[in-house]
């Protein structure tokens, strides 16, 4: 599909995402937020504005995942697990630990739908769904179905 | 069910942000218990009524229904009322040809959500209320009129006769040519393909109208047979003319065997178990292991569910007892109606959740439909309401409830047709089989709902 800049979608999320001060790297939306963290080079400009700036300091150690993890890995274009159901909470939270050989992206079909940046290397991602139903993670490129997640 | 969500390039750079907020989510899978109990309670209403229900048919066209009120009678027989509503059809029709044909190639493009969620799912709850819906508001048909009128030939009557043995089996590969577009077509969703989809159907209905009439619609336009055959489930029918009032089992009775009504049941109810199918994790995880066969996979599994259903069917009505004289592969079309509450149901099962919370997102995109911000209708600055979907106990009771209402009313359409057809010694028996299909039909459905 020829993607097309049009006015009013992208008035409402630019100025969405200004009022959340979320940074280059992330997608905020009201059911579902994602952070990235443990990436060995995480750039200084993604750390938001109210943490204390010692962009040479790690930040607080991740806290073991709670919720529901899932491990993928994307390996010369093959990705696992390919459709597997996952069962998960609604307002928990759903760690993708991600593996990668190269950098992409995970659309999650929640509603509102939600996005996954990740780059090579080991990456952790969290979401969280707040309406009941089967998502879909889908993978862009090669367009594959990671997991249905069934969130009750 | 198509997934209508869609993205946007961001123009401040190349990260992509969300285009809207249509849904991607689909409802949880309904729970064993109610699954089971569903299951049981079509199998025992099955029994109860073959064995307890009444023994002599009941419904007959010719004597069926009480006239309408005559002041509704006559404000609905009047020419303006017809009118109106052709003029509302064509305001439709125009409107969702501009977004067709000059609107953005996206999915805040309204005229995704107008063609698969309010024409296509939206037909049955409108027949359902009002009758044979499309048939009054064909922009085909209206066309079609328009060009009698400037041509000065009675656009009722074609050039020949439509052949009778044709049947539904036009609008049978209609229906068809639509379910394979919006399950198995990978560019769904993409407005070069859909719109050639639309103009193909235009023109094929204008052709067909200009070669045999009125006739052509009412057997080969996929949208008005199956809007006119889910209408027959309305309370509203005609009895020589009359605008009557039935029940809607009697004026499903009323349902003419044609030649192609089973494939077209069985369309209809075979694409939507497909549709269940296709979104459970078995299926995904095969078809994304064999990914270089995925879209033959998809094709001969969409083709299999509709083959399938209509053999399950034709079987189970052929193998029933008839007496030597009877031909046993006509029963298959004269018991076909009989199907047809167990499609509503089904249907109603698979898109409430969608119909109710794309159809409003549809809305509110219609106020923009060239995707400039505008808001035309007024309804731009609405917002969906996902109260269904934050329910999904409800929601999942609600579809066990209009699959086995669904299935009470097929059988007892069944028996009371059964009582008619059948000779008296095989009146009980000979229904067997048709039973055991209709409860493989539901019992498959509510498995579809449960496991996928």
């Amino acid at each position: 599909m020829r993607h097309r800049p049009t006015a009013a979608a992208l008035v409402c999320v630019l100025a969405l995402s200004a009022a959340c001060g979320t940074d280059e790297t992330t997608n905020q939306t009201p059911a579902a937020s994602q952070t990235t963290a443990t990436e060995p080079a995480v750039p200084s400009e993604s750390a938001k504005p109210e943490e204390s700036e010692t962009p040479s300091e790690e930040p607080e150690p991740e806290p073991e995942p709670e919720g529901t993890v899932i491990e993928m890995t994307l390996a010369d274009g093959t990705v696992t697990p390919a459709g597997d159901r996952v069962q998960a909470e609604t307002g928990e939270p759903i760690t993708f630990v991600i593996d990668a050989d190269a950098g992409g992206e995970l659309h999650v079909h929640s509603t509102p739908e939600s996005f996954i940046d990740f780059k090579a290397g080991t990456s952790e991602h969290e979401i969280v769904v707040d309406q009941p139903g089967v998502v879909e993670v889908e993978l862009h490129e090669p367009a594959l179905v990671v997991v249905q997640l069934e969130v009750r | 069910m198509l997934s209508l969500t869609g993205r946007l390039p961001d123009p401040a750079g190349d990260r992509s942000v969300l285009a809207h907020g249509i849904g991607g989510a689909r409802d949880l899978p309904i729970s064993p218990e109610l699954a089971i109990a569903g299951a049981v309670a079509a199998l025992i209403v099955s029994f109860t009524v073959l064995t307890l229900a009444w023994r002599s048919p009941r419904y007959d066209a010719a004597t069926t229904g009480r006239p309408a009120p005559r002041a509704l009678a006559a404000a609905v027989d009047a020419p303006a009322f017809a009118v109106v509503l052709r003029v509302v059809g064509m305001a439709l029709f125009l409107f969702t040809a501009w977004t067709a044909v000059f609107g953005e190639d996206l999915l805040i493009n309204p005229f995704f959500g107008m063609f698969y969620v309010l024409l296509w799912v939206g037909i049955v709850p409108a027949s359902l209320l009002f009758g044979p819906v499309w048939r009054a508001i064909s922009p085909v048909r209206t066309l079609n009129r328009l060009l009698g009128l400037v041509t000065g030939s009675d656009p009722g009557q074609g050039l020949l006769t439509y052949p009778v043995r044709l049947g539904y089996w036009p609008a049978a590969i209609g229906l068809f040519a639509f379910v394979w577009l919006e399950l198995v077509f990978p560019q769904s969703t993409e407005l070069g393909p859909v719109r050639l989809w639309c103009a193909a159907y235009v023109a094929v209905m204008l052709v067909g109208g200009a070669l045999f009439g009125d006739d052509f619609y009412e057997h080969a336009d996929p949208f008005e047979v199956y809007s006119t055959l889910v209408g027959k489930l309305s309370a509203w029918g005609r009895r020589d003319g009359v605008l009557v009032v039935r029940s809607p089992l009697a004026n499903l009775d009323t349902v003419v065997a044609r030649p192609g009504l089973v494939a077209v049941v069985a369309v209809l109810f075979g694409s939507t178990a497909y549709d269940s199918f296709q979104d459970s994790s078995v299926w995904l995880r095969f078809t994304q292991a064999h990914l270089d066969q995925a879209r033959l996979l998809d094709n001969v599994a969409l083709l299999t569910f509709c083959v399938g259903v209509g053999a399950i069917f034709a079987v189970g009505c052929a193998t029933s007892g008839v007496e030597a004289s009877q031909c046993r592969w006509a029963l298959p079309d004269l018991f076909a109606h009989s199907v047809v509450p167990i499609i509503v149901g089904y249907i109603v099962a698979h898109y409430l959740s969608y119909f109710v919370e794309v159809g409003q997102q549809t809305l509110i995109l219609m106020s923009d439909p060239m995707s400039q911000g505008s808001n035309l209708l007024g309804t731009a600055d609405l917002e969906v309401n996902y109260w269904l979907s934050y329910h999904p106990t409800f929601l999942a009771t609600s579809k066990v409830v209009a699959v086995v209402l669904g299935h009470v009313l097929g059988v007892v359409a069944a028996h009371d047709r059964a009582l008619r057809l059948l000779p008296r010694q095989h009146q009980m028996t000979g229904q067997l089989p048709l039973l055991v299909a209709m409860v493989a039909f539901t019992v498959g459905g509510l498995y579809l709902l449960f496991a996928s």
